[in-house]
């Protein structure tokens, strides 16, 4: 999860907004690009989120996969923007018939950025660290592995103790990562990997600056040098697209996005980003599904949308991007006539909840909610805290009632067959059904039967209606005249920008 | 002097240390902790666990106070939980960003404050003199934000001058850049911090032009100006060094907001970002050198008062 990124001072946001609009006719004015591409740009990105330290084996955090994955640190595999699993330190691999022996070949004349070879101990080396070291972010992804050990210089292979469809995806992350096995860089503040960009600098609470990696395996990047710029203000952000500082920006607000319209090209990218408001089983009167069902048909997903300004609706807990989505909009409607009958008929009225929200999403979230929930005779008191409170209450403690947050994780399913999660389901039939499911689409060897029972455990999922999910958030890149290649989907949680290019 | 000084160094010594530990007391009470930020909503509670232990955090919370103050009398910060760089280090990184963000706002206050301030008493009555209150009424009620993104409107995105937020990268390397930089933020906190002061000056001078002597000065043949400026503002220069003391905590805490508005690498913006992330080593050097500034200027000002002015001496 990340923080989604969003105004800190949301009523100054407003004032400047229509301040900015009234600007905005004389704001950038782009030059015109002569075509040529030019190999010692510097690409300059506008992000909303700054990673916290860069030690990414250690810190979770969206930000700071997106900034150093595939840039920095590369993995066995990588994912493509529409999340496919594809080739990155291994040049191929096979996966045995049943399932639990996945045989790497690896790329050659691979170095790290110190110099030293990058070899198949490393790649042992770093698995094994990982799944033996609790306080390690990728720890619970690598359970599943039973043994790594390096057949030859150039191969690897991982035996798992059970099959596990989503162990490539895995890899994909920060659990499969490769470091140098001798390394004695501090990683919370440098960084030495065997990707296409060096770490320059890091400039905590402004930016991080890569250059090219001049001796790397791969095709050479297409600029000399990248600047990551993290401006969390969203007004500050396009105000800085505006007086010419930045090539790229992420994560615009779409309230905002018109400003740049002209000076930059606007594009609209998926993501795996889930709204997710998710309502407490464990507290009275969360646990009749009755109102849970009525909660969810007093909202009007079609208005939020259009508030919102960019995403599309999802009505279960599979987004778009991800094996096992299926459009579940039959499980859910907008009718707040049947949202009062359901609560009259669990003997609910003068019904007052709580919603526990962190203060990095916009207001206008609570208060459509609030005004919504009102017209169904639904009180909704609207906690707003911060992020590291939030952790603390809602999802250590599970202490709350209704909570809002964006879930950015890409296939992260297994968190309905997780019992101690915060949403966790509390029928037990349908907790035991989902659990089943999931786990048999995880032991399936053929990617198209496992996504067919993730959507089958979707479905119990989202009858329960133990959450809404608001919306699947639409990531806006904004991109000035010249730069190609962008990446625009998925973007919250990867930005490899080795094949971009700056034409002057 | 001497006995006076000594006292006040004391007392000045003990108030940095309760300070210390209404600090570290306080930050404990907040929810959360940097081991839960670190393992995200992917982590188990037995990795959060590991992580604190890791942390240190597991230890009595009288050890880690004793340690941190230990550690802060011989000179060391300490540490950040979250990326292990020196709070030391970087309290002087970013202190280059919010010192002279502060003492230009300052240098704004005061080149706006003083000048008007007696123009508007002198004028008192007047058209203009009411007008000047008026204005100074009105920008100092202006709530620092607002202020901040009406500038960067006007001379960023419309003019075109300055830019509307950042630093360089290259820092003071590139002198020129950085006081372009600066110059907005500062004009924001200086002209709301100027109000206030302005109105400060005014009520001074017009509270001097009552003194005997100025009166007397009057009587002699001076105009009631000539009066002030010659005998009036020197009195008036001291109360207005007493409440600068005041207006420096104003634009230290003008300066957290202002950094946030335009995107400063500072000591405010690493202030806010790490009470948010729950780094509370880093928060506890920040809020100890910060409270420590606030109550050397005091104690400055307190001193500079007593060698000034003889009444206060004969006192002890």
């Amino acid at each position: 999860m990340s923080l989604s990124p969003a105004p800190r001072l949301t009523a100054a946001a407003i004032v400047a907004a229509g301040a900015i609009a009234l600007a905005s006719c004389s704001g950038g004015s782009a030059e015109q690009p002569t075509g040529a591409v030019d190999p010692d740009a510097t690409l300059t990105v506008g992000l909303q989120l700054e990673p916290t330290n860069l030690d990414i084996r250690r810190t979770s955090g969206a930000a700071l996969e997106q900034a150093l994955t595939d840039n920095i640190y590369e993995g066995l595999v990588s994912r493509a923007e529409d999340g496919e699993v594809v080739p990155s330190l291994a040049s191929d691999w096979t996966i045995s018939d049943d399932g639990r022996t996945y045989t790497f070949t690896l790329e050659t004349g691979v170095t790290f950025h110190d110099g030293a070879e990058f070899t198949a101990e490393d790649v042992v080396a770093t698995l094994d660290e990982t799944r033996s070291d609790e306080s390690m972010i990728g720890f619970p992804s690598l359970q599943a592995i039973e043994k790594v050990s390096a057949l030859d210089e150039g191969t690897v292979e991982i035996t798992l103790s059970e099959p596990n469809q989503n162990f490539l995806f895995l890899l994909t992350g920060p659990a499969g990562l490769i470091f140098d096995a001798d390394d004695t860089t501090d990683m919370q503040t440098a960084a030495n990997g065997t990707g296409p960009f060096v770490l320059e600098a890091w400039s905590q609470g402004d930016s991080l600056t890569f250059t090219r990696y001049d001796d790397y395996w791969g095709d050479p990047a297409g600029v000399a040098d990248v600047v990551f710029a993290y401006i969390p203000e969203a007004t500050a952000l396009v105000a800085a697209g505006l007086d010419g500082s930045l090539d790229v920006l992420t994560a615009v607000e779409a309230d905002l996005a018109s400003q740049l319209d002209g000076a930059f090209e606007l594009a609209e990218g998926e993501t795996t980003d889930k709204f997710i408001l998710a309502f407490n089983e464990q507290a009275e009167p969360l646990d009749d599904i009755r109102v849970r069902e009525a909660l969810r048909l007093a909202i009007d997903h079609d208005a939020i949308l259009e508030r919102v300004g960019a995403g599309e609706a999802q009505y279960g807990p599979v987004p778009v991007l991800d094996p096992g989505y299926e459009d579940l909009s039959d499980t859910i409607s907008f009718d707040p006539d049947a949202a009062r009958d359901l609560l009259e008929e669990a003997g609910v009225d003068d019904l007052t909840l709580e919603l526990t929200v962190s203060n990095t999403y916009p207001t206008y979230l609570s208060t459509l909610l609030a005004s919504m929930f009102a017209d169904v005779g639904v009180t909704l008191d609207v906690e707003t805290v911060e992020f590291s409170t939030w952790l603390n209450d809602v999802y250590s403690n599970a202490d709350y009632e209704l909570s809002l947050v964006n879930h950015v994780e890409p296939r992260d399913f297994d968190t309905w067959t997780n019992p101690d999660y915060y949403y966790a389901l509390a029928d037990e039939e349908a907790f035991d059904e989902v659990r089943a499911l999931y786990a048999e689409a995880m032991r399936q060897t053929d990617p198209d039967a496992s996504a067919e029972l993730i959507a089958q455990a979707a479905r119990v999922v989202a009858e329960q209606h133990p959450a809404d999910w608001l919306f699947t958030r639409s990531d806006i890149v904004a991109i000035a005249p010249g730069i190609e290649n962008f990446p625009v989907s998925a973007t919250s949680t990867r930005l490899d920008v080795s094949d971009v290019t700056v034409s002057n | 002097m001497l006995r006076y000084a000594l006292t006040r160094i004391l007392l000045l010594a003990l108030g940095l240390l309760v300070a210390s530990a209404v600090i570290f007391g306080a930050l404990r009470i907040l929810p959360g902790d940097v081991a839960q930020m670190i393992a995200g909503t992917e982590g188990t509670p037995a990795q959060v666990a590991a992580i604190r232990a890791e942390l240190g955090l597991d230890r009595p919370l009288a050890q880690q106070y004793v340690e941190w103050i230990g550690g802060v009398l011989s000179g060391d910060l300490g540490n950040s939980l979250l990326t292990g760089a020196s709070v030391g280090s970087e309290l002087v990184a970013k202190a280059q960003v919010t010192i002279p963000l502060g003492v230009l706002s300052l240098v704004i206050a005061l080149a706006l404050a003083v000048p008007l301030g007696i123009v508007s008493a002198i004028r008192r009555g007047r058209p203009s003199g009411t007008a000047l209150t008026v204005v100074a009424q009105l920008l100092a009620a202006v709530p620092v934000v607002w202020a901040g993104l009406m500038l960067v409107v006007v001379f960023a995105i419309v003019l075109g001058w300055l830019p509307a937020q950042g630093f360089p990268r290259a820092g003071w390397d590139d002198p020129a850049a950085a006081i372009r930089a600066l110059l907005l933020p500062a004009l924001t906190i200086g002209i709301v911090e100027g109000a206030m002061l302005m109105r400060f000056v005014r009520s001074a001078t017009l509270q001097a032009t009552g003194e005997d002597f100025v009166r007397t000065a009057a009587s002699k043949g001076l105009t009631r100006s000539q009066a002030l400026v010659r005998h009036g503002l020197p009195a008036v220069g001291l109360s207005i060094v007493t409440v600068l003391g005041i207006q420096i905590a104003g634009i230290v805490v003008g300066a957290v907001v202002i950094e946030q508005v335009f995107t400063l690498p500072g000591i405010g913006r690493m202030l806010v970002s790490d009470v948010g992330e729950r780094d509370l080593v880093m928060v506890q050097g920040e809020l100890l050198v910060l409270t420590g500034f606030v109550l050397i200027v005091g104690f400055l000002i307190d001193l500079a008062h007593h060698a000034v002015d003889p009444r206060q001496r004969e006192r002890t």
